[in-house]
């Protein structure tokens, strides 16, 4: 059996961009945390992606996080996309139907590219 | 102070009488062997009265003519043995009339009967004759002859005759239902036996990967019904549900040898029906009372869930398939009747569907307006418990009969993928009501679900569902408090996953617990569609005294990978 990936947010600025790494198992313990570095990215105006890829669960805090982020983006116009979204959250997006919602990329390369 | 060695009634007649009287009921109360008291009792009267012989006669209850017979006596002639009709000679005349009989002078009274005396050269002088009185009136009579001193008796004779004679009819009648009552147990401890040889026949419910399992109520002690199953070559289970006609001892020994038959037969793996074809001509070769025999005979491999049956006389069977029901009407007429029967095979995929077979003990059941329930009957009484596993819908089945009143014995069997048999706890687990324990409940369902062989979405679905609602007992129930506790209890009933979350916070209104619509772009709310989203059906039970709820999510589970059973 794999170890458990600990969990962690990560924010950082790569050029113009905000990119909020996030891993783990994101519930209701510290969804707070990954919420915060959102709005906190979402704060510097930039575009943010958040990265998906190493979140090996996600319950409904953590989509509400999500949420959150997304409407907040709506608000002020900013770029706002999921990245590599792993198994997991997918299938927790498609079963809240909010799979269709957000903008979802592969990397945050393909995410920012101009289109 | 000196004692006598053992204080025997006074030789003196009539004086002592008292403490005679006591000493002898106390005999006869505490005698562990009546006979052996009867005859210390006879042979103090004998002393006691002062008279040349003592007798003690009883009526005989056997069969065959009525008759007063001599069992004990004490005196110079022994006329054990000797048999009085009803009415004969002084003892019979006391018996008749359930008096006492006093002779004076028995040369002169025709009341006597006086073959006795002549065959031993005993001439009997005078005699008293005390009746043996019970509620159910005399059971015989004590006698006495010829007073020691020449006297002839008296009426203070018989009198004290009938005292004495009371205790003896006290103490023999209750040996004599101390006797009856030990030969009912002794009956009640060789049927108790018999049933348990017959109940021994039956094999022992299998579990772990078994796809056969049955049930059998007896209407009496004994039953005519009978169920088996048997391994066979190449992993197939063999089955087989009987039902012997008529009830009671004769039809139990039937079933005892119909059963073995059957059971030889199918171990020798012939095909369904031939097994029916030589079950028949073996059972109709043996002794012919009347008495058949109807059968369900059939294997199952476990592998491809390919099912073969064959019927004589027997109902028909069900096989439900997702909540419909097909009913297989197989032929041939019950064994035992005519040599040299045909019967037809049925072969069926069963996949993940459950075959039940019953004997006519449950369609005979009468439904509340007093009509046999028939197979439509008994297919809505098993429709009721849909998703369970076999063996629990065999005993609601039984129950619900049981609860219309079984008239005859009642078999009932199921055969199903060997995941379906499964059922019992999967996980238990109480954690605080701290968010930072979900990780590791998680971690621990995912490990209990994927043991069952819960396929992998559905697993993390079913832990999304879990995790949600521990998360709104948290957030909700306990406000943040993490001092409060939270059971879970998953439990598997067959194809139904049954998940219980029980908390102490305060009663949630269930009415307030609505799922809002999935889809909706908002930031929190919708834990509860997520959980309404992956279960088949949930609901929220709440604790006395307005603390404590229990959530129930239910999941059907059948379909999925279905794992090794290591029950």
């Amino acid at each position: 059996m794999m170890a458990a990936i600990p969990n962690g947010v990560i924010a950082e600025t790569v050029g113009s961009r905000g990119v909020v790494r996030v891993r783990g198992e994101v519930d209701l313990s510290w969804s707070q945390e990954v919420r915060r570095a959102i709005l906190d990215a979402l704060a510097s105006g930039h575009p943010v992606a958040v990265d998906l890829s190493a979140v090996d669960y996600i319950d409904s805090s953590g989509i509400a996080a999500l949420v959150e982020g997304l409407q907040r983006a709506r608000e002020r116009r900013q770029p706002f996309v999921l990245v590599a979204v792993s198994a997991p959250v997918r299938a927790v997006l498609e079963l809240a139907r909010l799979d269709g919602v957000f903008t979802l990329a592969a990397s945050a390369d393909e995410a920012f590219a101009a289109p | 102070m000196s004692m006598s060695p053992a204080s025997l009634p006074s030789p003196v007649r009539g004086s002592g009488s008292l403490a005679f009287l006591a000493e002898l009921s106390q005999a006869l109360a505490l005698s562990l062997d009546l006979d052996v008291t009867l005859q210390q009792t006879v042979d103090r009267v004998l002393d006691f009265m002062q008279a040349e012989a003592a007798s003690l006669f009883l009526v005989d209850e056997g069969s065959g003519a009525p008759a007063i017979e001599c069992r004990i006596c004490a005196g110079p002639i022994d006329v054990r043995g000797l048999r009085l009709a009803p009415g004969q000679g002084v003892v019979g005349r006391a018996v008749a009339e359930n008096r006492i009989q006093i002779v004076a002078d028995a040369a002169s009274d025709p009341r006597v009967w006086r073959d006795v005396d002549r065959s031993g050269g005993f001439v009997t002088r005078s005699l008293a004759c005390a009746p043996l009185a019970t509620a159910a009136g005399p059971i015989g009579a004590l006698e006495i002859i010829n007073r020691l001193d020449g006297q002839p008796f008296c009426s203070d004779d018989g009198e004290l005759l009938g005292v004495i004679a009371a205790p003896a009819a006290l103490a023999i009648n209750n040996a004599r239902m101390a006797g009856r009552l030990l030969e009912q147990q002794r009956l009640k401890r060789e049927f108790e036996l018999a049933r348990r040889l017959q109940r021994s026949l039956l094999p022992r419910r299998r579990r772990g990967g078994y796809p056969v399992v049955a049930v059998n109520r007896p209407a009496h002690e004994m039953s005519g019904d009978f169920y088996d199953h048997f391994e066979l070559a190449g992993g197939r289970i063999g089955f087989v549900a009987g039902d012997v006609s008529g009830k009671g001892m004769d039809a139990a020994l039937l079933m005892v040898r119909a059963a073995s038959l059957l059971r030889w037969i199918g171990k020798e793996g012939a095909s369904p029906a031939t097994w029916l074809e030589r079950a028949n001509d073996e059972l109709c070769a043996g002794p012919r009372d009347g008495r058949f025999v109807c059968a369900l005979v059939g294997w199952c491999d476990p592998a491809t869930m390919q099912v073969v049956f064959a019927a004589a006389g027997f109902p028909p069977v069900l096989v439900e398939r997702e909540g419909r029901f097909d009913e297989y009407r197989a032929g041939g007429p019950p064994l035992g009747i005519a040599a040299g029967a045909a019967f037809d095979e049925t072969r069926l995929d069963l996949g993940t569907g459950t075959l039940f077979a019953f004997s006519d003990g449950a369609t005979d059941v009468r439904d509340h307006g007093g009509a046999p329930l028939g197979v439509a009957g008994v297919r809505e009484l098993l429709a009721r418990g849909g998703g369970r596993a076999p063996a629990a819908r065999l005993r609601t089945l039984l129950a619900a009969l049981r609860r219309r009143g079984l008239v005859d014995d009642t078999t009932l069997l199921a055969v199903a993928p060997p995941g379906a048999q499964a059922g019992g706890m999967v996980l238990e687990r109480w954690i605080t009501a701290d968010a930072a324990n979900l990780r590791a409940l998680r971690g621990a369902l995912r490990t209990a679900l994927d043991a069952i062989g819960v396929d992998a979405a559905l697993c993390e679905r079913l832990v999304l569902a879990v995790d949600e609602a521990c998360a709104n007992i948290i957030r909700h129930g306990y406000g943040g408090d993490p001092r409060g506790g939270i059971g879970l209890k998953v439990r598997r009933d067959g194809a139904l996953l049954v998940i219980e979350l029980a908390d102490q916070a305060p009663c949630a209104d269930p009415a307030d617990l609505r799922p809002r619509p999935l889809g909706e772009c908002r930031q929190g709310g919708f834990g509860l569609a997520l959980i309404d989203a992956v279960v088949d059906d949930w609901r929220l039970e709440n604790g006395p005294g307005g603390r404590g709820n229990r959530l129930i999510l239910e999941k059907r589970i059948a379909g999925h990978r279905q794992a090794e059973e290591n029950e």
